[in-house]
């Protein structure tokens, strides 16, 4: 265990910090670790490349072993992503302007025309900060992060 | 590109009963060759309709792009289980 693991144990322990700030350090850590890593190992790659979208719904704790919580594990490829983005650019013109219109229309200024492959990789790339971090009532953990 | 997938795995599981599927996706590529051998003549008689619109390069990309989307299939995993009925998918 490092010296900065056990801080933050010692920092939830004596009620510093709350049980979330610690989960949140504590994931910090290890990939700034699993970074280090990826970059010993291969050179020059500071962050490896994000493979999956997962969306995950699971009980909480409390409901763990109840049969009323759905389950949900679904693994997305990013190269489904990229290939399904990819699609928009053969779009034909004249569609391409009826979607800008009806983006228009609900108040989206934006032009399907614009999207390049570049601005794409980009895109992607930012994704491997994503994370969303649900937990309703009923007792579901939802969950969408990149890996 | 990626290598197309070979298998995908279906489980459908129902309170009574369930089944599983393990579908040999890589038997799909011999049999769209074929499917293009023999519907070449037509393929070729359209080409040269849309040739002049350049229709035919957008058909040609639509394909390329399609056969993409097939291939980026490979490692999708949808596990869906209620509290009845649990249906697994999954591309390899």
């Amino acid at each position: 265990m490092t010296e900065n693991r056990k801080k933050i144990l010692e920092m939830l322990a004596e009620k510093k910090i709350s049980v979330d700030d610690a989960y949140r350090l504590l994931n910090t850590i290890d990939s700034a670790e699993s970074g280090q890593e990826s970059t010993s190992k291969g050179g020059t790659t500071a962050k490896a490349k994000p493979k999956y979208l997962r969306v995950t719904v699971l009980p909480d704790a409390e409901h763990e072993h109840s049969q009323n919580v759905d389950r949900v594990n679904v693994r997305i490829p990013m190269s489904l992503i990229r290939a399904g983005i990819k699609l928009t650019s053969l779009i034909p013109s004249e569609a391409r302007d009826k979607v800008n219109g009806a983006l228009r229309e609900k108040g989206i200024n934006f032009d399907v025309r614009n999207v390049k492959p570049d601005d794409l990789e980009e895109l992607i790339g930012s994704l491997s900060e994503l994370e969303v971090d649900v937990v309703s009532a009923k007792g579901e953990k939802v969950k969408v992060f990149v890996e | 590109m990626n290598r197309p997938p070979t298998w995908m795995h279906i489980r459908i599981q129902g309170e009574r009963r369930g089944f599983g599927l393990w579908l040999p996706l890589f038997l799909l590529l011999p049999l769209a060759l074929v499917v293009l051998i023999i519907l070449s003549p037509l393929i070729l008689i359209s080409v040269l309709i849309l040739l002049p619109g350049g229709r035919a390069l957008w058909a040609l990309r639509v394909l390329r792009a399609a056969f993409g989307v097939f291939c980026s299939l490979r490692g999708i995993r949808i596990d869906i289980q209620s509290r009845y009925q649990s249906v697994y998918i999954s591309v390899v």
